[in-house]
């Protein structure tokens, strides 16, 4: 029993001092960054993840003693990192650094691991970018650069235009960068950055993006307002005002030209002036009107008198036998139905001729 | 009589001894920088880069905690680049045939070894190591290990290599950093 409570012990123990130290929020590790080669700055952290003052010390591996830090960077009362000057900066020697800190009695270290300072080089971002118009519809865009070894730089170029979504990234290797066509009607924005090169370091650091430099139709907000406004102007008032004098110069052209109106607006016939003579002066007679010649009119004119004869028949009482023979044909004539007829009411009326 | 012939001698070979140079740089090409900047940039410098992208792909888990009593540190010291380069690439050149190590990692470091003595125009003080560079440049390492015999175990030797190659690494960075306007 005297083991597993021997066991025990240290296990209840660390159970006991984990949470405390889980809860003391302790820096995961240093990151040092050196800006342009002209100062550095170690940060372990921020004031919501740190609860205690840690210190800093520091060595080169080819030159000791350990050395503390003598420019602490606070944050609302915690010390957060370590400031160095140019002189305290050494690169191409191992560089290490140990944090110590001092919690409810107990000591608390964190070394990093050993860094070499000449990749923890971001460079100063990019100036006085110029561009230039070359032949032929190429551009030449130029700078410099604050970091002194120009010639350890790589570089990056973004651009996009007016009409483009999306920014276009091309790496560069020496301080020019040549566009080769350009539009002339677009806007281009461009944009530059650094990086110290693998021939004299090995590290990820880009600079911070340069200040932008435009090329090209500046259709700033003020010019997108006055242009909307030019198009106001011109949809809105000069059109219609166009439009109503147009069509008052065609009115008027209607009006004064009856030429013009008679092809657009073609007369109606009206048959009635024709027949005025007809109706007037020789009161309905369409002959005479017509010129019919009196011959002519004559030879319509009956030249024999014909008086009606009526004829009927009387209903006999004795004839069932057929009311006619061979030589009596129905009115129909030969071939004509029989049936319907014998029973027609008009048959037996008829007018002789 | 001996007694003048003796302090004769005594006084001379210590005379040699001060006069002689303490490092002598068997390196003849310290003037031609704008030379080596171009040998280094178009050729060297890739092979270099390729060297730790692979020496990054090996297990060195072993390596990291450990601090070997026998693995010599070089530095790149101030003013003297090039003879801090000749010694690490001399001294890399004895990984050559450590067998522990994967064949074509202990080629092609090699190959950065003799590449560098080559463009600074050195020697190194044992002259079978350059035996070695006679080798890498007639044979272009052929025989590649097949891939179970390339996933060798973290040792020493492995981790020594790969602290000579990134120190090598740095004394090229900080030497072209040097030699650049």
């Amino acid at each position: 029993m005297a083991v597993p409570t021997a066991l025990l012990a240290p296990v209840l123990l660390l159970c006991g001092l984990g949470p405390r130290l889980a809860a003391t929020h302790g820096p995961t590790g240093v990151e040092c960054v050196l800006f342009n080669e002209e100062y550095m700055t170690c940060k372990w952290g921020s004031r919501e993840t740190l609860t205690a003052n840690y210190s800093l010390y520091y060595w080169y591996e080819t030159r000791l003693p350990m050395l503390e830090c003598k420019h602490y960077l606070w944050d609302r009362g915690v010390s957060v990192g370590c400031h160095f000057n140019q002189s305290e900066i050494i690169q191409f020697q191992p560089f290490h650094v140990l944090l110590n800190a001092s919690v409810n009695g107990q000591t608390l270290e964190i070394r990093s691991k050993r860094m070499e300072l000449q990749d923890l080089v971001k460079p100063g971002a990019p100036v006085n970018l110029t561009i230039r118009n070359m032949s032929s519809n190429q551009l030449q865009l130029t700078w410099s650069s604050p970091y002194p070894k120009a010639q350890c730089l790589e570089h990056a170029v973004k651009y996009k235009s007016n009409k483009d979504t999306s920014w276009i990234e091309h790496g560069v290797k020496g301080d020019i960068f040549s566009f080769p066509s350009v539009d002339y009607e677009k806007y281009y924005t461009f944009y530059v950055r650094s990086k110290i090169n693998s021939y004299c370091g090995s590290t990820q650091l880009w600079s911070e993006w340069s200040v932008p430099v435009v090329w090209g139709r500046n259709t700033t907000s003020k010019d997108l307002a006055e242009e909307q406004l030019q198009r106001f102007w011109i949809h809105t008032v000069l059109v219609p005002i166009a439009s109503c004098l147009l069509l008052l110069v065609l009115v008027v052209l209607l009006v004064r030209m009856e030429r013009v109106w008679v092809i657009l607006m073609p007369r109606i016939p009206n048959p009635s002036k024709n027949f005025d003579e007809l109706f007037i002066t020789h009161n309905g007679n369409f002959q005479e009107w017509a010129g019919v010649p009196k011959d002519m009119l004559e030879s319509f004119k009956p030249n024999y008198s014909e008086s009606i004869c009526h004829v009927s028949e009387l209903p006999s009482k004795e004839s069932h036998e057929p009311q006619w023979d061979g030589s009596n044909r129905p009115p129909g004539g030969p071939g004509a139905p029989a049936g319907p007829r014998e029973h027609s009411p008009y048959q037996n009326n008829y007018v002789g001729v | 009589m001996s007694h003048a012939f003796f302090r004769s001698i005594f006084r001379v070979l210590p005379l040699l001894l001060v006069l002689s140079p303490v490092n002598s740089s068997s390196c003849t090409m310290g003037n031609k920088t704008a030379e080596i900047r171009v040998k280094y940039e178009n050729i060297l410098s890739h092979d270099i880069d390729e060297l730790v992208n692979m020496s990054a792909e090996y297990r060195d888990r072993c390596c990291k905690n450990k601090k070997h009593e026998h693995s010599k540190v070089f530095f790149c010291n101030d003013t003297q680049e090039i003879e801090s380069l000749q010694s690490m690439a001399c001294n890399m050149l004895k990984f050559f045939n450590k067998q522990k190590i994967i064949k074509e990692f202990r080629w092609k470091a090699a190959l950065v070894s003799c590449g560098t003595l080559q463009v600074l125009q050195c020697k190194c003080e044992r002259h079978k190591k350059e035996k070695v560079c006679t080798q890498i440049n007639t044979h272009n390492n052929d025989d590649r290990e097949t891939g179970e015999q390339s996933k060798k175990k973290c040792n020493h030797e492995f981790c020594e290599l790969k602290e000579n190659i990134s120190s090598l690494r740095s004394c090229w960075n900080k030497f072209e950093k040097i030699i650049s306007r």
